[in-house]
């Protein structure tokens, strides 16, 4: 279990998170809306550790990850599986070597083992034939997908966490990595939390919305409460969906 | 951000870059070693500087010899034009110029490299799956700079000597066995010593300074060229810096006069 009990938080000058608090399983399907800017990365990066709260708790699992040093956030950041925007793989590396880094790095596995299993996620998330491309040559939908298959490589986890998956990607591709986020949900049975600026994104695929406006949570409900909500930061996020479904 | 702030900040700064250093050298003694990071940044900061070295060293070289031919030829010193050479070279001209190339085309790469993974978020992914980034990213690079500034540095001085001879010999009309002789007078203990040691020092200080700022990139493109600015004028301050101190140091330490 994820808990925010009144965390705050700041780049220099610039309050991003004003006490915000909420609690998350890891078996549910959340996306965090808002603006760009708004804070919402600042939520992922902060339940992994890589950053410290100015103010309050950050609980996972009943821990205080806020007092944590670097290897006692390493057993925390195991539960989690993140995806980052644009896929964050490594620009020297290709494909094959991405996704089999963390194997080679945390498992220690034989390099034929690696990339046998190295074939059968690439195959698993669609992209069995960029084995041998550098990162550049990818398109961006390709990206995102090699990045869930490196994510996938080091084994079951507890929770996926999303940064924009489907950002800068045309319909289809963004369709297609929809597709390949609900799937590996349903066959690996967990949850996920999605950062996405598109209200769209999120109605498909999940079924609990926190909606972050100025640094602080306007909304925290389920499709329903969103569709009535008289929330007028959230009515007017939500036009788009209206338009869509 | 008001004069309060920014000194807390530069406190902050100093402390994080002092932490820094000193982890580069701990963590060096846990496992693991990354050996093909560390391979991989010898080739870049070495072998693939050596020409850019040698080319300035060549000219800075010839220039010394022209300036340093035209003064003692006036003075009827000509001869010596080999042993002020050979003395500035070794002692002062080699180390420095060749750690300023080394800034210039390592140190900026360094910090525009590890700057865009952060942007890239590749330095959290790192950090996600448990692998210190320190060792797996700065590690590699203060050894590659610490080895590969040293054997640069030697390669700078050879050049810069030839290229003091070119002009001795061509241009000024001495003799070049007498040019070389008067040069190999001059790599006494003390010359090489004091010439050889800066390198190792220079090249720690550089590549701590260029990882540093490469692990504070924010702010996207604008912050990459921001970091990679400061990285680079504060290497050149704290080289010349860190020069004058240390001559200053080894000259009380192997008896040179002043």
């Amino acid at each position: 279990m994820i808990v925010f009990d009144n965390v705050w938080f700041s780049y220099g000058d610039r309050e991003v998170l004003k006490g915000i608090s909420f609690t998350a399983n890891f078996d549910e399907r959340i996306a965090v809306l808002g603006e760009s800017g708004g804070g919402k990365t600042t939520i992922l990066k902060l339940i992994l550790g890589l950053i410290s709260p100015d103010k309050g708790k950050i609980i996972i699992d009943g821990v205080d990850i806020t007092q944590l040093n670097e290897e006692e956030l390493i057993p925390i950041r195991r539960k989690f599986s993140i995806v980052f925007q644009e896929g964050a793989l490594f620009d020297s590396l290709p494909v094959k070597e991405n996704v089999a880094f963390f194997m080679r790095e945390l498992l220690k596995l034989p390099d034929e083992e690696i990339y046998r299993r190295v074939r059968e996620l690439l195959r698993r998330v669609g992209v069995e034939d960029a084995e041998e491309l550098m990162p550049e040559e990818l398109s961006g939908g390709m990206h995102r997908r090699v990045a869930i298959a490196r994510a996938l490589a080091v084994g079951k986890t507890k929770m996926f966490l999303y940064d924009e998956p489907t950002a800068g990607l045309d319909p289809i591709n963004s369709e297609r990595i929809m597709t390949l986020i609900k799937d590996l949900a349903d066959k690996e049975n967990i949850g996920f939390m999605i950062i996405t600026h598109v209200v769209y994104v999120a109605w498909q695929l999940c079924n609990r919305f926190i909606f972050l406006k100025e640094g602080q949570i306007v909304f925290d409900g389920n499709k329903d409460e969103l569709i009535k909500s008289n929330i007028s930061a959230v009515k007017d996020f939500i036009k788009e969906l209206f338009f869509r479904i | 951000m008001n004069a309060g702030n920014q000194i807390k900040k530069t406190l902050a700064d100093l402390q994080d870059f002092y932490l820094l250093s000193i982890n580069s050298i701990l963590k060096l003694f846990k496992r693991p070693l990354y050996f093909d990071d560390i391979i991989e940044q010898m080739e870049y900061a070495g072998s693939a500087s050596v020409f850019i070295v040698s080319l300035v060293c060549l000219f800075v070289g010839m220039a010394l010899s022209l300036q340093l031919s035209a003064e003692l030829s006036g003075l009827g010193l000509k001869m010596y034009t080999g042993k002020i050479v050979g003395i500035a070279v070794i002692r002062e001209i080699g180390p420095l110029v060749t750690a300023l190339v080394f800034i210039g085309r390592v140190g900026a790469g360094q910090t525009a490299e590890i700057g865009s993974m952060i942007l890239g978020h590749q330095i959290d992914t790192l950090r996600v799956y448990g692998i210190d980034p320190i060792k797996k990213v700065v590690i590699p690079r203060v050894i590659a700079s610490v080895v590969m500034l040293p054997c640069l540095t030697i390669i700078g001085d050879l050049v810069c000597l030839i290229g003091g001879y070119y002009i001795a010999v061509f241009v000024s009309n001495q003799s070049g066995s007498f040019y070389w002789s008067s040069i190999i007078e001059e790599l006494t203990f003390q010359n090489v010593f004091s010439g050889t040691i800066k390198p190792f020092i220079f090249g720690y200080l550089i590549s701590c300074i260029s990882c540093f700022y490469g692990l504070t990139t924010r702010g996207g493109a604008k912050g990459l060229r921001t970091s990679t600015t400061k990285a680079v004028v504060i290497s050149i301050i704290t080289v010349i810096a860190t020069d004058f101190i240390l001559t200053r140091i080894l000259f009380y330490a192997l008896g040179f006069n002043v």
